[in-house]
C-alpha cells in the first residue's frame, strides 16, 4: 500500500504578485543607487591596469627592515584597546543595569539607560577619536578614550539583555531570606551573570584590537599613524609589512577569544 | 504565633486570592495547606512574609501587624522566616556552599557579604546545616550539577542557616519524584520536631498531607474551607475541599513503611542517580 502525499500548499496569487513586487522593488533600488554614485568605469579599468602591476606586488613583499617598529606599534595599538576595552567593561556595568527592565523597577530609569547607550552607540569610533584628539591631543590616550566610549554602547546594551534573562526566582528567594539590595545584587544576580559579562567583554576586546588600528590613522597612537605615513609617501611595501601584522595579530586574537569564551560559557 | 484575621488580598488585575481568612498558627505546628490550584494556598503562604501584600485585615506575627511592615522592618522579619520554593531557587553557577551562605545575608553586614566575610560562625553553621540534609560532600559541587531531589535538601540547609523562627514551603515537592518527595518532606518534619521550628507547607497531594501534618487546612477560591488536626481528615474531607471526588492523581504514591530507613535508602538513591 502506498502512502498518501501530503496535500499540496496553497499558493495564493496575492503572496506571488506580492513577492514579484519585492523583488522588482529591490533590483530598482540597486540599479538607481549604482547609478546615481555615477562610477567612472572606464577610468576604473585605466587605473586598475596602470596601478595594479605597481602596487599589489610591493604589498606582497613587505618591507623586514620595518618589521620591529611595525611590532612595537603593533603592541601599542593592542595596549590602547585594553586599556580602552576593560575601561569600557566597566563603565558598561552600571549602565546595563540601569538599562535593565528588571533591574531599577522603574520604567523611567530602564528608558533613560537605554537611550543614554544608544546615543554613545551612535558614534562611530573614528569620530570619536577626532574629537578626544581636539581634547587632549593627538596621543595614544585619545585613542584609549574613544575605544572605551565606543565600547561602552555595546557593552552596556549586552550586559543589559544577560541581567533581563537571569532567573528572578532566585532574587525572590533572597529578598524572603531578608538580604536587602546590595546582598541580593551581589549574591544573587551577580554571579548569574558574571561568566556573560566576561565573555562580552573578550569579545568586545577582540573587537577593540581591529578598531584600534586605524584609530592612528586620524592621529589617535597606534599602528594607524604608520598606516597614514605609508600611504601618503606611496610607500607600499611598508605597507604590506603593517598589514601582515595586522593580519596575524588580529587572527590570533580571534581564535584566542573564541577559545576563551567557550571555556567560560 | 502567626494570627491572620479577616485577611483579604485582590491583585491588580481583580483576582481575589484570599478571602476574609481568619486562622491562628501556634509555635511549633507543622501544618499542610491543601487545595487545587488557584485556591490561594500560595498567597496564604507568601503573605506571611510579604512576597505579597495583603489588601485589608491584620496578619499578626509574634505580636505585631506586619501589613504595615516596609523596609529595614519587612527585611528584618524576613530574617525570621525561612522559604523553600518549589524550583529551589539556587543560584545554579554558584557552589552548594555559597548557596547555604547566603541564608546568612540577612544577619550579615551589607559590607561584609559584598566582600564574602561571613564569620566563622557562620561557616560553621552552613556545614552542620549541609550535614543535618546529609549532603555535606556535595559542598562545593555547583548548584547546577546537583539532582532536584539533592538541590531541594540544599535549600533546606539554606533554610536551617538562616535560623528561623518559622519555615515556609510553597509546593516544595512538586517538581520531585514520590521517593525524593518523601525523603524531602521527612526532612522537613525532622527539622520541625528537632528544632521546634514551625513549618508550614503547601501540597497538593492528599496522601502526603495525611502522612505528614499536625493539622490541615483547606483551601478554595481563596477561602478557609477546612481547618483541623490531620487525625480527624478523611478522604472526605478532601472530597469537600477540593469540591470534588478524589482521583488517582491526587495521591503521590510511594510512601514507605519505616521512616529511618527510608531517609537512608532514598540517600544513597540520590548519590547513585547523579
Amino acid at each position: 500500500m502506498s502512502m498518501e502525499l501530503p496535500p499540496k500548499k496553497p499558493r495564493s496569487t496575492k503572496k506571488l504578485v506580492r513577492n514579484v513586487a519585492i523583488i522588482l522593488a529591490v533590483a530598482a533600488l540597486y540599479v538607481w543607487t549604482f547609478a546615481s554614485i555615477q562610477i567612472d568605469f572606464a577610468r576604473v579599468i585605466e587605473r586598475a591596469q596602470s596601478n595594479f602591476d605597481r602596487v599589489i606586488p610591493k604589498l606582497f613583499s613587505p618591507n623586514w627592515d620595518r618589521a620591529g617598529e611595525v611590532i612595537d606599534m603593533m603592541i601599542e595599538t593592542i595596549f590602547i584597546a585594553y586599556v580602552g576595552s576593560l575601561a569600557a567593561a566597566i563603565i558598561a556595568v552600571p549602565l546595563g543595569f540601569l538599562a535593565a527592565k528588571n533591574m531599577t523597577g522603574s520604567r523611567i530609569f530602564s528608558t533613560l539607560g537605554v537611550w543614554i547607550l544608544s546615543a554613545v552607540r551612535a558614534f562611530p569610533e573614528i569620530i570619536l577619536a577626532i574629537l578626544f584628539i581636539v581634547a587632549v591631543g593627538p596621543t595614544p590616550f585619545a585613542g584609549i578614550l574613544a575605544i572605551a566610549i565606543g565600547s561602552t554602547g555595546m557593552l552596556g546594551k549586552l550586559y543589559a539583555e544577560s541581567l533581563e534573562a537571569i532567573d528572578m526566582n532566585v532574587v525572590e528567594a533572597m529578598q524572603a531570606n531578608g538580604a536587602n539590595r546590595i546582598q541580593v545584587m551581589f549574591h544573587g544576580i551577580i554571579p548569574q551573570v558574571i561568566p556573560e559579562f566576561l565573555s562580552y567583554a573578550i569579545y568586545r576586546f577582540e573587537i577593540d584590537v581591529r578598531a584600534s588600528t586605524v584609530l592612528g590613522y586620524v592621529g589617535a597612537g597606534g599602528i594607524g599613524t604608520m598606516i597614514f605615513f605609508a600611504q601618503s609617501s606611496r610607500n607600499w611595501s611598508d605597507m604590506g609589512m603593517i598589514l601582515l601584522v595586522i593580519i596575524i595579530v588580529v587572527t590570533i586574537f580571534d581564535y584566542a577569544s573564541s577559545y576563551i569564551r567557550r571555556r567560560i560559557i | 504565633m502567626i494570627e491572620f484575621k479577616d485577611v483579604s488580598l485582590v491583585y491588580p488585575n481583580g483576582t481575589q486570592g484570599l478571602k476574609d481568612v481568619n486562622i491562628t498558627i501556634e509555635d511549633g505546628e507543622f501544618v499542610v495547606i491543601v487545595g487545587l490550584s488557584g485556591a490561594g494556598k500560595s498567597t496564604l503562604i507568601r503573605s506571611i512574609n510579604r512576597l505579597v501584600s495583603p489588601t485589608s485585615g491584620e496578619l499578626i506575627v509574634d505580636n505585631d501587624n506586619i501589613l504595615k511592615y516596609r523596609g529595614r522592618k519587612l527585611r528584618k522579619l524576613r530574617t525570621k522566616i525561612g522559604m523553600i520554593f518549589q524550583n529551589y531557587n539556587l543560584v545554579r553557577r554558584s557552589s552548594v556552599f555559597k548557596n547555604v551562605l547566603a541564608g546568612r545575608l540577612g544577619h550579615t553586614g551589607t559590607l561584609r557579604s559584598v566582600f564574602n566575610f561571613f564569620s566563622k560562625d557562620d561557616k560553621a553553621l552552613a556545614y552542620e546545616s549541609l550535614k543535618r540534609v546529609n549532603i555535606e560532600d556535595k559542598l562545593y559541587s555547583r548548584a547546577d550539577e546537583l539532582s532536584g531531589g539533592q538541590q531541594q535538601r540544599v535549600s533546606i540547609a539554606r533554610v536551617l542557616t538562616q535560623k528561623p523562627k518559622y519555615i515556609l514551603a510553597d509546593e516544595p515537592v512538586a517538581s520531585l519524584d514520590p521517593p525524593t518527595s518523601h525523603q524531602v518532606m521527612k526532612y522537613l518534619k525532622k527539622i520541625n520536631q528537632e528544632d521546634g521550628i514551625t513549618t508550614i507547607v503547601n501540597l497538593h497531594f492528599i496522601d502526603m498531607a495525611m502522612e505528614y501534618a499536625d493539622r490541615i487546612i483547606g483551601m478554595r477560591a481563596g477561602e478557609v474551607v477546612f481547618d483541623g488536626p490531620a487525625s480527624e481528615v478523611t478522604e472526605k474531607t478532601f472530597e469537600e475541599i477540593y469540591g470534588r471526588s478524589i482521583r488517582d492523581e491526587d495521591f503521590v504514591g510511594g510512601a514507605e513503611e519505616d521512616q529511618d530507613d527510608s531517609v537512608k535508602g532514598a540517600e544513597e538513591d540520590g548519590e547513585g542517580n547523579e
